[in-house]
């Protein structure tokens, strides 16, 4: 019993959506390939799917006029698996299942999952290094906050949400979210809204422990609006440009460490040394830069001028504590 | 390109390209000694394949580099569950699975002789019946058919459908794109998803390290162990050598899996009887996992296990046996009392096995009692601008500090312009 099982492979997929058909053509079927499948599957796919003189096929269709029709009599079903179940059973020992489903829902899944044992258990893994400030996911106020707040997501709902920003500030007004961030560094949830100002729509992260108040107003937003202009105007406006040394295994301690950032990176063969384009959403620059410092002198940023200036403040300020100052190449 | 297919058969080889195009952006098709040229385009291209518009082209006079290059905290779905998608199979596994689903979709109840009858007369095809036992069987292990007895004959039907799940409880798409995105084996709830004709369009995870999905493939079999409390076989693979071909065989009894959330490592935190030592390996660096025997002393080393873990800043047990000494670490900060209540907050959820004491005005000092101080210092370093001294831990931690210190402040020009402030 694996997830690597063809059972769940694309190509089984994809023949299901073909025999769900009542009858299709041969666009019809590429069509279905080229949505569902791998970039490289419209090249194998199609003579295995439709019949071939030679029986080289799967024998899942028959060719009726200009059509194919299924060989099955019903349409493909779709079992739950084992593995599946056992996950599901899992995720329900998880506390932020409660976020999702109330008591009468556990109750059902549970009974559904009687018979079947968790796939793993809570005790299994240990964060080590998580922040220990996470949301209270018991807290009945965040669970209804929550749940009011991924509704609206569905309808694009427009809320009227009140929170303490984190500043201590009381702030205020619509707001209609699209996308909730979940940080397992943080253990917190946080929405991403466009907050109607006046005639303006602006962008908003607001973290969802902080709301005090949320309520769904009957208003639904109908003006169009562009996630990936919200995320672009995010985004650093330079990426940042680090240089790495091969001290320390510090090349491969990076890449592991900031594997979830876009980057360039280009190495030099004879002195090991790697130089780093990296990408980064503006709001998270003192993060980036503490956790950069953290490497010692086996990191040195390189740019642009700010970051840099940033990084040699925080530098020197060690150095006077240190009392280190006036160094010479000695 | 004769016999290439995108489809495979080992995972392993796989999970290894896969890791290498996503964390080494930088490699080019000569680094990949590992295996021959050809095992590379296979792989290079089933990469392009699956992963398309992700990928990533540099030429540079080395040659041509490919990487996966995304944001991992704006995408909706791991990329990298498309490799689990790609199970090779023969003609006859797909033949089979979707006449026998349609036979038992009827809502019958059959035995094996019935069953290949069936196939049969509805298919006008006949399979050997020990082939279709073995996919009844196989079925029946997988959850899709379940069997019951009838005298000495087993009868077959069909188990529920998803649909079932979703209908009875329309919450759970929800719940399920989240848990399919964040926390482990999200693979399954993305299977889940996909059969239900749908896909996360509601959550993004920050702090997301996606490649960990590649390293679930081996998680069964050390949960399985860990639960009936037995051991398990495995090579483990040097991270500084990676031209390390042959890695280190261990027998260990598997306890817990760490997971870093900020270096973006997992680990299998173990114990070694034949070392009498815990030890923690990198999961992305174990292979050839096999369940082996029970392990009688599995109780006893589990509380023993949890006793230590309280003095582990990490993952790391230091080069201690089963108990040992501490080696305390005395980090005192200098934070501005009135405008800088953030790092103190920040320091309180950040000290993990630590305890934090104001010791003067604007003066705070963190006391960790770890077996190895070293696994701290990559976090103090964080500080870099306020640690007002490192008492504790080793002369060579101390000094390794002073030098780095010292280092620093000349790559940042400290020696040409000392009056930056």
């Amino acid at each position: 019993m694996t997830i690597f099982s063809e059972i769940y492979g694309v190509y089984f997929r994809i023949a299901a959506s073909v025999l769900s058909r009542e009858s299709i053509s041969s666009d019809e079927i590429n069509d279905i390939i080229i949505k569902q499948g791998f970039n490289d599957s419209i090249l194998f796919l199609p003579q295995k799917l439709m019949p071939r003189p030679d029986q080289s096929d799967w024998g899942l269709l028959k060719k009726q006029a200009d059509k194919f029709i299924p060989v099955i009599k019903n349409k493909p079903v779709f079992i739950m698996t084992r593995l599946q179940k056992m996950w599901l059973k899992a995720i329900i020992n998880d506390p932020r299942i409660r976020l999702f489903l109330n008591n009468d829902d556990i109750k059902i899944l549970e009974t559904k999952l009687f018979d079947v044992k968790p796939l793993y258990t809570n005790d299994n893994f240990s964060y080590t290094d998580r922040f220990t400030d996470g949301d209270d996911y018991e807290n009945e106020t965040y669970i209804k906050n929550f749940r009011t707040i991924l509704f609206a997501m569905k309808e694009k709902r427009i809320l009227n949400i009140q929170y303490t920003s984190g500043h201590g500030h009381r702030i205020g007004g619509h707001y209609v979210p699209f996308k909730i961030e979940y940080s397992p560094k943080n253990d917190k949830f946080r929405v991403y809204c466009y907050w109607l100002k006046r005639k303006a729509v602006k962008r908003s992260l607001i973290n969802i422990a902080r709301i005090d108040r949320v309520n769904a107003t009957d208003r639904i937003l109908t003006k169009s609006t562009s996630e990936k202009k919200f995320f672009e105007a995010e985004r650093c406006k330079e990426p940042v440009l680090i240089r790495l040394t091969a001290e320390r295994n510090a090349v491969e301690r990076f890449m592991m460490e900031f594997a979830s950032y876009e980057k360039h990176t280009e190495r030099d063969l004879d002195t090991g040394i790697c130089t780093v384009k990296m990408w980064y959403d503006g709001l998270d620059e003192t993060e980036i830069l503490i956790r950069l410092l953290s490497y010692g002198p086996v990191l040195e940023i390189l740019g642009p001028p700010n970051f840099r200036r940033h990084a040699a403040e925080r530098v020197f300020n060690q150095a006077k504590l240190s009392c280190i100052s006036n160094i010479s190449d000695n | 390109m004769a016999g290439y297919s995108e489809l495979i058969k080992n995972f392993e080889k796989t999970r290894d390209y896969m890791r290498d195009f996503f964390i080494y952006g930088f490699k080019v098709r000569g680094e990949f000694a590992q295996k021959s040229a050809r095992t590379y385009d296979d792989e290079k291209r089933r990469a392009e394949s699956w992963l398309g518009n992700i990928l990533r082209y540099d030429d540079s006079l080395r040659g041509r580099q490919i990487s996966i290059s995304t944001d991992s905290a704006r995408i909706s779905e791991n990329p990298l569950y498309r490799a689990y998608y790609s199970k090779s199979f023969t003609d006859n596994d797909i033949k089979l699975h979707f006449y026998i689903l349609d036979i038992f979709a009827d809502g019958r109840t059959l035995s094996l002789k019935e069953t290949v009858e069936a196939i049969d007369t509805r298919f006008d095809m006949y399979f050997e019946e020990q082939t279709v036992r073995n996919k009844l069987k196989e079925y029946v292990s997988e959850g899709l058919l379940k069997s019951e007895k009838r005298g000495k004959t087993a009868y077959f039907s069909l188990c529920e459908n998803a649909e079932e799940y979703f209908a009875a409880i329309p919450r759970l798409s929800d719940a399920v794109k989240f848990f399919s995105e964040s926390g482990p084996f999200g693979i399954i709830g993305n299977s889940i998803l996909k059969m239900h004709g749908e896909s996360n369009d509601k959550f993004f995870i920050k702090h997301n390290y996606i490649v960990h999905t590649l390293e679930d493939i081996l998680l069964p079999d050390i949960l399985q162990a860990m639960e009936e409390k037995r051991l398990v076989g495995f090579s483990s693979f040097s991270a500084k050598k990676p031209a390390d071909n042959i890695g280190r065989e261990f027998i260990a009894a598997p306890l817990c899996i760490f997971c870093s959330v900020q270096t973006g490592r997992r680990y299998l935190a173990a114990y070694v009887p034949s070392q009498r030592r815990f030890h923690s390996f990198r999961l992305d660096k174990l292979k050839k996992i096999k369940l082996l025997d029970k392990y009688d002393d599995y109780d006893k080393i589990y509380d023993a296990f949890s006793k230590n873990r309280r003095h582990c800043f990490g993952v790391s047990f230091g080069s201690r046996h089963e108990d040992g000494h501490t080696e305390p670490l005395v980090i005192t900060f200098h934070i501005d009392e009135n405008t800088e209540d953030y790092i103190i907050n920040r320091l309180e959820r950040e000290k993990r096995v630590g305890t934090l004491e104001k010791t003067a005005d604007n003066t705070y000092t963190l006391t960790l009692d770890v077996f190895d101080p070293n696994e701290a210092m990559h976090w103090a370093k964080s500080f870099i601008g306020r640690i007002k001294s490192i008492e504790g831990g080793t002369e060579g931690l101390r000094k390794r500090f002073i030098s780095d210190v010292t280092r620093m402040y000349k790559m940042y020009g400290g020696d040409v312009n000392d009056d930056i402030q």
